[in-house]
């Protein structure tokens, strides 16, 4: 019996980097569009069942609406919904208790961050909707079922084409408060606000555990100084400040800006990196998600103790090269 | 002042340009009424159309796209605009294309237009006005050739113009663009093309004056629109039969020059109605309404109207013109009131 | 990302606690039959409201919707006059004409209430077009219901302000019912921002019960209207506390989203932050609630002691001139 999580957020894509940036919106209906493709290669390929968490917009009932399938047996996750992020986390809870072979992911870098959340060692497969994100790729839904059909099925053994990811931990006066997979930031706004960030005068400090130089955000940044991907076993630690190197770098879509650095320096899986008091809130993977009050210690810590995350493109081939897609020996030329 | 003889679609062209070079605050909103904005025309200055009857011609390369706005096909976006460019400070004139599209955006006039200065106890103005076509003749069919003024002349809160000469279609025309109010203004499609003497400069006809179109004590005619220049050959040919009618064009319909008419009914004690609207709840029916309860004693015969039938505007060539109130109908109704 | 000095945090929380205090108290005088007609209350979605319109002065516009209240109040239109107007005395914002669904106040950029779902779209494009023909920099923000965005008015006004680059900000509230009906019923895309990719304009979401975010989120949306640049989607997921209108019975809100409605109070999530931040003390905010009291009891005993208009009064403001 292969099974399948299937979490997708209909609220991201579409916060005010649409305005302060030119990001795209992306429409629940393009989501509905990629939850049926994922859908369809998941029966093309004989995955048994299915699983989808209920949402706000009902991506998953829209999406069955339009499709016919042969095998997949199809539910709904039985359970409550607030409309808020704590949904995506758990829904992850409930299929890794379920025991799902892989749960695909549709949404941002704040969508992975909070199914990581809940997930556990169940193998994610990470699908982009959104235009800067460091975390899930950007990849077509038809073929990122395909690779997580496979993992479930079994075709593929997991460990062989999927790697662990980063993870940040954010201790506030050293209790653990909450998680990121990309990156931890300071800033001095006082409010979480439209939670992105776009003016690097308000940034003070950056923890990332990639720094990817193909991608959009504050993981570019530190690309500048040294590339970091998602397999390396170290982080980077920046301190921001008017008066430091001008670094040009991506921030958002569209919006390629000077932020200047103070220092940098990179941080060892397990190290513990303690910020500087008086930030107003705290960003976690691009959104301002904490508002801090007060003067308390704050630390962040690399570990890698992250999601495991399916390589697409890596499993693919495994399965086409077991002859998975052929359903018989290959012929050679 | 100088007069020329000039179209009634030069005489409304003439008079949105005079007050265009007068208020600044004159737009001009509507479908391809200058026509080929944001193309190669704009560029070189010129203009594709000039409105679909060429009414509103020329006024965009004289004043710029920013006061002569070509629209989307958006009634409801562009007249509502309207209402709000005119409650803060502008005065809009805006073309709705064909008086049967009003479907699509009679909120926009009688809810908002129309209801504003009311709802907001008098803090606020409407200074705008809605040009529309109107009137059968052109083989358009039923969704473009209706006249039905008197629906907006029911509504409270608009004011209703019915221009029939070049001449009075420019002194209305530059009244209604002046007025406080929002106006509806109704050109009659064939008469754009009628010709006429026309000052020059500026000149007001004030709205809700009748004219006495043509003097008369045998029976009064009051004609509205296009149906002047039908009671007016009526007129010449009873003439012959010794029969002399006073033809009564009322120009607005709301407000109504009630004592114009009602003079008028009182001297020649018989009274003929003629309007190329349905008769049913109608401007024709109101002033036959008026005369009744207000010159009662004075009627020798009972007032007739003749008006369209209740029905949509017909569109093979034999229907519409008998669709269309005519010179013999109204010769017709006069000699019943005058037997 | 927007500074907030310390007059505009008081300011904000005086609007949020008036128009809640307003809104209660008209509850409550409906229910005991004083005011006639219908009142459709804002109670719930103060933060929108508050956090569009600290950024305005009298000199901007907006257009409102049938429950528009809080648009007034947060417009700066006299609570006193709005509440004589709910009683239709002759001393009301529109001399008792209008009643709660059009009140108005032109001199304060307050283009009225409105009792059609979704007619102010148009409206709110021509005040804009005005300040575009005549160069200034005042901008117009459409308030609009997730009802009204299934209007065509709605559709061709967005389009209308986009094609002429009009600013005017379109300021959706989505309180997820129009009328009884779910939005996730009557709306093919639920987030009605998800729209502005068509008609060419930046949309985007936020959380239509944190003032901050609204804040920050109407700061970005109108600097852009004012630099010219054109109109913005701006929509703000909400709750009401109330029915559609005063007397609706309620019964298609489950029990458990009342629940989680009352836990994410606009009001409520205010008043925490700002003492955590230590940016505003207990009393303080005491102070303003009592003061808001005060004004609403001020404005029923206006109300109550005002005159009802004069008959005459049926045949006045229809026209400027009617001869």
């Amino acid at each position: 019996m292969s099974t399948i999580g299937i979490i997708a957020n209909p609220a991201s894509g579409k916060d005010i980097r649409r305005l302060v940036a030119h990001a795209s919106v992306f429409d629940n209906n393009e989501k509905t569009n990629i939850l049926q493709r994922i859908l369809l290669a998941l029966d093309a390929i004989g995955v048994d069942q299915a699983f989808i968490m209920p949402d706000y917009y009902g991506l998953g009932p829209r999406a069955l609406d339009g499709i016919r399938l042969s095998r997949l047996q199809v539910e709904m996750l039985d359970m409550p919904t607030t409309g808020t992020d704590r949904d995506s986390t758990e829904a992850a809870a409930r299929l890794r208790a379920m025991e799902v072979g892989a749960i695909l992911v549709l949404g941002g870098d704040g969508t992975n961050r909070v199914v990581a959340k809940g997930c556990g060692d169940v193998p994610i497969v990470p699908i982009s909707t959104g235009t800067n994100n460091v975390f899930p790729s950007m990849v077509e839904g038809t073929v990122a079922g395909l690779a997580a059909g496979v993992v479930a099925m079994k075709v593929v053994d997991v460990n062989r084409v999927s790697y662990r990811a980063k993870r940040l931990e954010v201790y506030v006066d050293h209790e653990l408060i909450d998680i990121a997979l990309v990156d931890v930031v300071t800033s001095s706004d006082l409010w979480i606000g439209t939670r992105a960030l776009w003016n690097p005068s308000q940034l003070r400090e950056v923890v990332l555990a990639r720094a990817e130089p193909g991608c959009i955000g504050l993981s570019s940044l530190g690309s500048c100084f040294q590339a970091l991907g998602a397999r390396e076993e170290q982080g980077m630690h920046l301190r921001l400040g008017p008066n430091g190197v001008q670094v040009l770098a991506p921030l958002g879509p569209g919006l390629v800006t000077r932020v200047g650095v103070q220092a940098h320096r990179l941080i060892a899986v397990g190290e513990e990196v303690r910020l500087q008091p008086g930030a107003g809130t705290l960003a976690l993977d691009g959104e301002r998600e904490i508002e801090i009050y007060g003067q308390p210690e704050i630390s962040v810590r690399l570990t890698q103790d992250g999601p495991r995350v399916v390589d697409i493109c890596q499993c693919i081939t495994e399965a086409a090269s077991l002859g998975f897609f052929c359903g018989s020996p290959i012929q050679k030329l | 002042m100088s007069t020329r003889v000039i179209q009634f679609r030069e005489a409304i062209n003439e008079a949105l340009r005079l007050e265009m070079r007068r208020d600044p605050t004159v737009i001009l909103m509507g479908e391809d009424i200058s026509g080929g904005a944001k193309t190669h025309l704009e560029e070189k200055g010129t203009e594709a159309w000039g409105g679909d009857l060429g009414v509103t011609k020329g006024l965009a390369i004289e004043f710029g796209r920013e006061r002569v706005r070509d629209t989307p096909i958006s009634e409801s976006a562009f007249i509502g605009a309207a209402v709000g460019a005119a409650s803060t400070g502008l005065r809009p004139v805006v073309e709705l294309m064909f008086v049967d599209f009003f479907g699509v955006c009679m909120d926009q006039i009688f809810n908002q237009g129309g209801k504003l200065r009311y709802m907001f106890g008098g803090k606020a103005k409407v200074p705008m006005v809605i040009r529309t076509l109107i009137g059968a003749g052109f083989r358009a069919a039923a969704q473009h050739s209706a006249v039905l003024y008197s629906v907006f002349a029911h509504m409270p809160g608009l004011k209703c113009v019915v221009p029939s000469t070049p001449y009075n279609a420019k002194g209305l025309l530059i009244a209604a663009i002046r007025d406080d109010d929002p106006v509806m203004y109704f050109e009659h499609l064939v008469l754009l093309d009628t010709t006429g003497p026309v000052p020059e400069g500026e000149y007001i006809i004030p709205l809700g004056k009748a004219e006495i179109a043509r003097p008369g004590k045998d029976a009064t005619v009051v004609a509205i629109g296009r149906m002047r220049l039908f009671a007016m050959q009526a007129a010449d040919e009873l003439a012959k039969e010794g029969i002399d009618v006073e033809v009564v064009d009322p120009l607005s319909i709301s407000p109504l020059d009630e004592s114009t008419i009602l003079e008028s009914v009182k001297k020649t004690r018989r009274l003929v109605v003629v309007d190329e609207d349905n008769p049913r709840c109608s401007v024709a029916n109101d002033i036959v309404t008026l005369a009744a309860q207000q010159a009662f004693d004075y009627l020798d015969a009972p007032p007739q109207t003749v008006t369209a039938p209740h029905t949509p505007v017909p569109f093979s060539p034999v229907l519409e013109d008998a669709y269309i109130p005519s010179p013999a109908k109204i010769a017709a109704a006069v000699r019943a009131v005058v037997a | 990302m927007a500074e907030l000095s310390k007059d505009k945090l008081r300011w904000i929380y005086e609007r949020m606690r008036l128009i809640r205090e307003f809104e209660d108290r008209t509850a409550q005088l409906f229910a005991a039959g004083k005011i006639p007609g219908f009142v459709h209350l804002y109670a719930g979605e103060e933060a929108i409201a508050v956090g569009v319109c600290a950024l305005l002065t009298d000199a901007d516009y907006i257009t409102s919707t049938h429950r528009g209240h809080g648009h007034c109040i947060a417009k700066g239109v006299d609570v006193r006059e709005m509440m004589a107007e709910l009683y239709g005395k002759a001393t009301g914002s529109c001399k008792g004409k209008g009643g709660s669904m059009h009140i108005a106040d032109v001199e304060k950029g307050m283009l009225g209430a409105n009792g059609i779902v979704g007619a102010g779209g148009p409206l709110a494009c021509g005040s804009a077009l005005m300040a575009k023909v005549k160069g200034t920099d005042q901008v117009t923000v459409c308030f609009f219901g997730d009802g009204a965005a299934e209007q065509g008015t709605m559709h061709e006004s967005m389009n209308l302000a986009s094609i002429w680059k009009l600013p005017v900000i379109f300021v959706c509230e989505n309180n997820g019912y129009a009328q009884t009906t779910p939005a996730h019923y009557h709306c093919a895309a639920k987030d009605i921002a998800d729209r502005a990719t068509a008609y060419n304009m930046p949309g985007f979401v936020v959380d239509g019960t944190d003032v901050f975010a609204v804040y920050e989120a109407a700061n970005e949306a109108i600097a852009r209207a004012r630099r010219g640049e054109g109109p913005t989607l701006l929509e703000c997921k909400a709750f009401r506390y109330y029915g559609h209108f005063q007397g609706d019975n309620m019964s298609y809100f489950s029990e458990e989203e009342i629940a989680a409605n009352r836990a994410r109070d606009p009001i409520e999530k205010f008043k925490k932050r700002v003492l955590e931040r230590g940016l505003m003390t207990e009393q303080e905010l005491a102070e303003i609630d009592a003061w808001a009291k005060k004004e609403v009891d001020e404005a029923v005993k206006f109300a109550e002691e005002s005159p009802y208009p004069a008959l005459e009064e049926v045949y006045t403001d229809v026209y400027v001139s009617y001869p």
